[in-house]
């Protein structure tokens, strides 16, 4: 029984103030809400649609504006640095969002037991998020140099010699990701330790009783019971990965982009544009132009999971 | 007062009546908030002006620190329109938002520091004030024409710079040994450069050192190899002169010197940045400007290391480049009169105290060649001796002032240097590529003079 449904009838019975307890609840709930609800309408919504507006004009950086239309959205589809980044940004999310999903889950499943050596490695995997990502990035970067840095100096030994993790455009990006993957893992594994508490362990017992074996526990139990905790990975580590300022500070501080723009993912070009060259408008076209990407996104990720229900809901 | 009372009071508040009459309230108040915001307005003129730079109160070099202290309270010593310094952090200011981010919301600092890649963006933009009035002509005449340039426009100054910076190149005396060399073997031609780094190169080391990070510094860094060929972005007739030999062969040197491993594809911090890089052994030679003296000096005391000017190709002529920062002055300030007032003060006027400004700000506070032929002549002592010496006399004779380059045209020369020294492009095919975007975007430019 729902506590809503729990009502006395000293409950039920109107208040001094002419209010149900019901009605009192709900509004209780609105005002906890509402300043939550308000920072995101004064500090998100009301930037949005203002950097939606902006993408109309052509800014000068310098108070100068001029009604252009859709002049910067057409300018993009002549932009060959926008769709670079525009590759840059889906290749980099293609592998970072599955790559987050399998360490995430993978570390939840090695640490899920509760005992003190599962507690001080769950710590340990969590630690990096308790760090600055700009010092994470200048660290990764002194490790990363050729032929001084620790990881360039241990490459020879699994035959990578003469490689350069972070000069090379072939390989800048990937290297990238999997620093990235290294500093999220532990936050996706703590959601990803919430899902699998929540699954009664009953089930389990249930099925070991029938003669399941781990793989098969995990694959007809664990998985499908953490639907709507892999969608809220998915949702989240993709948003991260297209739009997050995770990004951005790893990128802007390891490669500012480079080499030859290989890892200039959409919001480093934006950003060039606003900061870089005064293009306020057309960065702020692109910006537009990419939520309005991540929200179809979602929506079609909410439709074919139906918001990460289970099949019985 | 009973319930029912206090009740009917609060259903009684937000009636129609009452929303209008609070309304009513709020825009009287608003009204007569007027003259208040005049005089809000008449206070903002004397308050101080702001001088937004990267060095003070808040910088961690203390001689730096310590001059524009003591430049700020020697001014507000003897005017009534005070200056406050309002210190903003290195990378915040440099590429960062900050600056950007307050002149676009119309509360830009009334005074403040741009380096020749950005005086195009801010003087397009209308915000620079001229300076020219408050300079007399014998201290216009004191800026060699190679330095001040860049900073004008018609015939008028709208930045006085506090410093050049010349770019040479740095050696580890101890590698040097190492490798058997001496200062007789420091290369005197590019393929001097690149066979002098061979032997240099070790399992752990670079032999040279070339900015790889993607940015303004690396075409600062790129520009004098590209003039010592004869090379020009920009020709005569103000179409690109980008697609030419010395474009081609400036490439090249950058790209051969990466494919045959004498030089890093990726540097510690920054291409700028020589004691985390030479200081700490990753490479033997570095492309660094005059700043190097005193940032190995203080972080690197250990480390003896040799200046050499710029090799040049075999059919070229010497040239390097001369970068640093200018006061200039925002026309849409506070006061612009007064903030133009003050750069001049401070920077270029023939008063003794001036002089003995730059020459401390470029021998006590860094290390650089003065802007002024006075300020080198007043510091000859300094100038004349050490690695200030190797400067004066060697390098900086050859220096060309750092080009103003839109953005758009820095971009599309990045892009040319990267693809070239990291793609693997075909420097022909990159110089090429990129003289074509050049062309497209110097036919709508309508800007002030590149330079």
């Amino acid at each position: 029984m729902r506590m809503d449904q729990m009502k006395s009838p000293a409950a039920s019975a109107k208040s001094a103030r002419g209010l149900t307890a019901k009605q009192r609840e709900r509004y209780a709930a609105w005002l906890f809400v509402l300043p939550d609800a308000l920072g995101l309408l004064v500090f998100v919504g009301v930037p949005m649609l203002l950097s939606l507006a902006v993408g109309f004009f052509e800014v000068n950086g310098f108070g100068g504006y001029r009604f252009v239309g859709f002049g910067n959205y057409r300018r993009m589809w002549g932009d060959p640095l926008f769709w670079s980044s525009v590759k840059v940004t889906v290749a980099y999310a293609v592998m970072l969002v599955p790559a987050l999903y399998v360490a995430g889950l993978g570390l939840a499943l090695l640490v899920q037991k509760t005992n003190r050596f599962n507690a001080v490695m769950r710590s340990m995997f969590f630690a990096p998020q308790m760090v600055s990502l700009v010092v994470v990035a200048l660290v990764w970067q002194l490790m990363l140099v050729e032929k001084v840095g620790i990881v360039s100096r241990l490459a020879p030994l699994v035959g990578l010699s003469g490689i350069s993790l972070l000069g090379d455009p072939n390989l800048a990006l990937f290297t990238l990701v999997l620093v990235s993957v290294w500093f999220l893992m532990g936050f996706y594994m703590l959601i990803f330790l919430g899902g699998l508490q929540d699954i009664p362990a009953v089930y389990y017992e249930a099925a070991k009783i029938d003669g399941a074996g781990p793989a098969t526990s995990f694959w007809y139990i664990t998985l499908p019971l953490l639907k709507p905790t892999s969608f809220f990975v998915l949702l989240v580590s993709l948003v991260a990965a297209v739009a997050g300022g995770q990004v951005f500070d790893l990128i802007y501080v390891m490669t500012k982009g480079g080499p030859v723009n290989s890892t200039s993912v959409l919001i480093i070009y934006i950003y060039k544009q606003a900061f870089q060259f005064g293009a306020f408008g057309y960065a702020s076209a692109m910006a537009s132009l990419l939520v309005l990407a991540l929200m179809l996104v979602t929506v079609f990720f909410f439709i074919l999971t139906r918001g990460g229900r289970f099949e019985h809901d | 007062m009973t319930d029912k009372t206090t009740r009917n009071r609060l259903s009684a508040g937000l009636n129609r009546r009452r929303l209008i009459q609070g309304g009513a309230t709020f825009a009287a108040a608003g009204l007569t908030g007027f003259p208040f915001i005049n005089r809000m307005a008449v206070r903002a003129q004397e308050a101080p002006l702001k001088f937004w730079q990267f060095y003070a109160p808040g910088g961690d070099v203390k001689p730096q620190v310590q001059w524009f202290q003591k430049l700020v309270a020697d001014w507000n010593d003897g005017h009534d329109q005070k200056v406050d310094l309002e210190y903003v952090v290195n990378s915040e200011y440099i590429s960062g938002s900050k600056l950007a981010t307050a002149f676009a919301s119309g509360e830009g600092p009334d005074i403040f520091l741009i380096s020749p890649g950005d005086f195009l963006r801010y003087y397009n933009g209308g915000v620079l004030a001229d300076l020219t009035p408050h300079i007399e002509d014998a201290a216009k005449a004191d800026f060699p024409e190679s330095v001040i340039a860049n900073r004008m426009v018609d015939g008028k100054i709208y930045g006085v710079p506090m410093e050049v910076e010349p770019m040479a190149f740095y050696y580890s005396i101890k590698a040097f040994e190492e490798a058997k060399l001496n200062e007789n073997d420091v290369p005197k031609t590019w393929d001097e450069l690149l066979a002098v780094a061979k032997k240099l190169t070790t399992p752990n080391r670079y032999g040279v050192l070339f900015e790889t990070t993607p940015g303004y510094y690396q075409n600062f860094t790129w520009y004098p190899f590209l003039w010592q060929g004869g090379g020009e972005f920009q020709g005569k007739d103000g179409k690109s002169a980008f697609d030419s030999p010395a474009t081609v062969q400036a490439l090249k040197l950058w790209q051969d010197a990466i494919n045959t491993g004498v030089a890093p594809r990726q540097v510690v911090g920054g291409g700028f940045d020589i004691v985390a890089n030479l200081g700490a052994g990753l490479c033997a030679m570095q492309n660094c400007g005059i700043w190097g003296i005193s940032a190995m000096d203080n972080n690197a005391k250990d480390v003896p290391y040799g200046i050499f000017k710029l090799p040049t190709p075999a059919n070229g002529k010497y040239v390097t480049v001369g970068g640093g920062w200018a006061f200039v002055a925002n026309a849409g300030g506070k006061n612009p009169d007064a903030s133009a007032q003050f750069c001049a003060w401070a920077l270029a006027s023939m008063d003794q105290a001036s002089v003995d400004r730059v020459v401390n700000w470029c021998t006590v506070a860094k290390s650089d060649m003065p802007p002024r032929n006075s300020a080198l002549k007043a510091g000859a002592d300094v100038f004349s001796t050490g690695k200030f010496g190797t400067f004066a006399k060697e390098i900086h004779p050859g220096t060309r002032a750092e080009p103003r380059i839109p953005p758009e045209a820095y971009k599309i020369i990045s892009d040319a240097i990267q693809s070239a020294q990291l793609g693997g492009v075909d420097a022909q095919q990159a110089a090429t590529a990129a003289s074509q975007q050049l062309d497209a975007f110097l036919a709508s430019y309508s800007g002030a003079p590149i330079l």
